[in-house]
């Protein structure tokens, strides 16, 4: 049995970083949802690469160590081989709206039934603080000296546009907020998504601005239109919580029902007589 | 280990002895040549004569210049021929691109209403217009034809196009016993064919690729589309619920790679399917497949490049391609079959050994062997089945460095931690950067590929034809070319074909080194000719290419054969 959920893997993310709240809500979440009568051993992680990465390697749960971007694509082939397993992916700014950002809109277009996380500190740290796809107007970093020139992407209207059916903001610097939304996400059937605001120290430490701008979000809003216009960033406001989520089939089920590819592998005795039937049985 | 595969000697025929008969139809996209071109290979088939037919067709939907070739024969047939005993053009433009077609007794019938010139005119366009569809039943007109050409019944003629047409089945009755009667009374019984002895399945390169990776155990392909592996997406997405197979179709070739690789790691055998251009793309993940140690087969159709190139037709550019893609070192297993037949075991077998050995392979085919469709007898107990070494007990380490290199696999759900790491990892699948680590991982990955080399010299590896004359190298479909091209002209020669290309079976070829080769190849740089001398020493006396997307013609191989031999 899996004791702990921690790992003998060295730490090495910087002191202080946002990514240290995601790592501590996640060990929170995964014990509520144990509790809520899902096994750890069916909770597959996986992962992009950057700094947010390192956290596969300090989550003592199975899962597979992705490639920059993709990763979204490898935990979709995942649950369509074996339905019953639950996703979380954690995946950085970079990674998903960036080198992989196909991936992520076609898992929510299509209702995949995973869980993504998005540790986003607005900044390439792992690579020395490069603008990154959320990164604000004006960011400075080692290929934007005099500021970036781009406007950010907006991870959450963004994908409540093209079909998740989850959306939340959640912020590394409320643990127990965070932990709810993760439990929530996973529980939630079909693709669902929580963009978690993560400061990095070195390179793009929001802590202050963060603290004094984000506010829960008493309830859900009540419409889509509603939803919209509080996740758009508003100077002094930074909203978090769970900002859309609705019904609708997932991915899975639409393609094959309840057939399960690992669990009803057709044997090769079964498999040769219906080759001899589609050679004999067409012209 | 067997040499010449499937009977050839028993069943090697010379020009002679096998009664070919070959029907060109020539139309508009559109007008249902290749439909047409089906229908007739149906025909033939049902004679129990050998079938090969080959589309040639251009990238667009509507108008261009469409043709489909079916030659048969008596006995085995390896090629379509370009010589026709009976061409049918529907339109101006085939009259003119096959006019230079015609063998030599062979005849040529004409769409009298769009052309003026030789042959025999029937009016199929005025006959046509008397239907409610006149451009698409048009190319059934071919079929009734060749019908009256060979002396098939009235009574034969009307169930083939009931089985084969089964839209306004009245109407295209009408329509085609009209053409029947036509042709009847100035073509009628002209050829008697021969029939054979043996009935045969029709089968696409694809078809038989299809079937053997699910013989194998296949669960789920993953394909985006692209001409010439776009049939193989169709036939699991069309026959997927009964077989027990499901098609996927990603956003892009990255997702179908990530995708199938993230399959493996929860246990189902998966194949990815796509041509040069979609190669490219998956390659990133072909590396990853290569360090994480995943299983999964790609299926990679070559067709004229670089880029875009020239989409439906046929080329083998990508041979030293396949050979070395992705980043960084790591085994890679890489074969092309020779026939539609061998596609079917290849297929199967090379899923079989990506599980095995846990690392990426490619099937590595053409256009002209994924669309050609051949006679072809499977036998589907014979194939391979994709079965891993498991772990049993004990503690569970993903990447166990064993003496043979391969670490047992374990699938989720299981109370073991199971790490698949894109990382250079330690042996239970953590991140590392450590010295030692990483050596010992190069060494546990070179130990699978000697492994691999192993097991590769105990199985069939390289195929051989014939006896005695001089060595002619080849492989892929150019492979049935030459064997065609050898029987037409009689030529006495020892056919060599690699299956397996990458590792490159240097202990099965090194016996021809004493003897400069011919080298036959459908490239412009003479690949496989580079291949035979950097790997293996030999050295060839003439380099036979072709490089205009279109297969050989045996009649004209078998000049150029007799040129250099």
């Amino acid at each position: 049995m899996v004791e702990t959920l921690s790992t003998a893997a060295e730490n090495t993310w910087c002191p202080g970083c946002g990514n240290f709240g995601i790592l501590n809500a996640v060990k929170k979440a995964v014990k509520t949802l144990e509790e809520h009568g899902i096994q750890r051993d069916h909770l597959i992680i996986s992962s992009g690469i950057g700094c947010h990465g390192k956290i596969f390697d300090y989550l003592n749960l199975s899962g597979l160590y992705s490639l920059h971007g993709r990763s979204i694509a490898t935990v979709q082939g995942i649950k369509l081989a074996n339905p019953e397993l639950k996703i979380i992916d954690f995946v950085g700014d970079g990674d998903a709206f960036g080198e992989g950002i196909s991936h992520i809109i076609f898992a929510a277009k299509r209702n995949a039934d995973i869980t993504v996380i998005t540790h986003d500190n607005g900044t390439y740290a792992l690579t020395t603080g490069q603008f990154s796809p959320t990164s604000v107007r004006g960011f400075k970093g080692p290929s934007t000296p005099t500021g970036a020139i781009e406007d950010p992407i907006n991870p959450v209207t963004l994908l409540m546009e093209v079909g998740a059916t989850f959306v939340a903001r959640g912020y590394a610097g409320k643990i127990d907020h965070l932990t709810d939304l993760i439990v929530n996400a996973v529980e939630h059937e079909g693709f669902s998504f929580i963009d978690v605001l993560q400061p990095s120290v070195v390179f793009h430490d929001t802590y202050k601005e963060y603290n004094e701008q984000i506010e829960i979000l008493e309830k859900i809003p009540d419409s889509y239109d509603e939803a919209v216009r509080l996740a758009k960033r508003n100077e002094r406001k930074l909203p978090i919580g769970i900002f859309y989520q609705t019904s609708k089939p997932v991915f899975h089920r639409e393609l094959y029902g309840d057939w399960n590819p690992v669990k009803n592998h057709v044997n090769k005795k079964e498999r040769v007589e219906k080759i001899r039937k589609y050679i004999e049985g067409e012209p | 280990m067997m040499d010449e595969p499937r009977d050839y000697k028993k069943r090697r025929k010379t020009r002679m002895d096998k009664d070919l008969f070959t029907l060109i139809i020539g139309g508009k996209a559109g007008q249902g040549t290749t439909k047409a071109g089906m229908t007739a290979a149906h025909l033939f088939s049902s004679m129990n004569r050998d079938v090969f037919q080959m589309n040639d067709y251009p990238s667009l939907i509507r108008g261009g210049h469409n043709f489909s070739v079916v030659s048969s024969s008596v006995g085995l047939l390896h090629s379509h021929y370009l010589e026709a005993n009976l061409i049918i053009a529907l339109d101006k433009r085939s009259y003119d691109t096959h006019i230079n077609h015609v063998a030599k007794n062979g005849i040529l019938v004409v769409n009298s209403d769009e052309v003026k010139g030789e042959g025999i005119g029937i009016p199929i366009t005025t006959e046509a217009k008397k239907y409610s569809n006149p451009f698409l039943i048009s190319g059934l007109a071919s079929i009734a034809i060749l019908a009256a050409l060979i002396g098939t019944t009235n009574q034969e003629l009307r169930k083939i196009i009931r089985s084969e047409y089964t839209r306004n089945i009245e109407e295209n009755l009408a329509f085609s016993l009209s053409i029947y009667d036509i042709a009847e009374k100035t073509i009628g019984k002209k050829f008697v064919l021969k029939k054979g002895d043996k009935k045969k399945r029709l089968l696409t390169g694809n078809d038989a690729i299809a079937l053997g990776a699910y013989a194998a155990g296949l669960d789920l392909y993953f394909a985006y589309p692209m001409t010439p592996s776009s049939s193989l997406l169709h036939f699991y997405a069309h026959h997927g619920k009964e077989l027990g197979v499901a098609a996927i179709q990603p956003e892009n070739e990255i997702a179908v790679a990530n995708m199938a690789i993230g399959a493996t790691f929860a246990g189902t055998r998966t194949m990815v399917g796509t041509s040069g251009g979609g190669f490219d793309l998956m390659q990133e993940a072909f590396s990853l497949a290569g360090m994480i140690e995943a299983p999964v087969l790609f299926y990679l159709g070559q067709r004229p490049g670089p880029s875009t190139g020239v989409p439906t037709y046929t080329e083998q550019g990508e041979l030293r391609y396949a050979l070395n893609p992705g980043h960084g070192e790591f085994p890679r297993i890489v074969a092309s079959p020779g026939s539609v037949e061998e596609a079917f075991y290849l297929t199967a077998e090379l899923l079989d050994l990506v599980w095995r050995f846990q690392t990426p392979g490619i099937l590595l085919t053409e256009k002209h062997l994924a669309e050609t469709i051949m006679s072809s007898t499977l036998e589907p107990e014979k194939t391979k089945w994709a079965e891993p070494l498991m772990h049993n007990s004990g503690e569970y380490l993903r990447y166990h460095d064993t003496s043979h290199g391969i670490s047992p696999l374990l699938f989720p759900p299981s109370s073991s931690t199971i790490k698949w790491n894109s990382y250079e990892h330690d042996e239970s699948g953590y991140t590392t950067e450590k010295p030692e680590i990483i050596t010992q991982m190069h060494q546990k990955r070179r130990k699978k590929s000697q492994s691999l080399i192993a097991y590769l010299k105990t199985i069939h590896t390289v195929n051989t034809f014939g006896k005695g004359g001089s060595n002619i190298f080849t492989f892929g479909s150019t492979t049935m070319s030459v064997l065609e091209a050898l029987d037409y002209s009689d030529i006495k020669a020892t056919v060599i074909q690699p299956i397996y290309l990458e590792p490159f079976p240097v202990w099965e070829l090194e016996k021809y080194r004493a003897k400069n080769g011919i080298v036959v190849e459908m490239n412009s740089t003479g690949q496989l000719a580079t291949l035979l001398h950097d790997k293996v020493g030999i050295h060839s006396k003439t380099l036979i290419q072709k490089y205009d997307g279109r297969p050989f013609n045996p009649t004209e191989l078998a000049q150029q054969i007799k040129e250099a031999l």
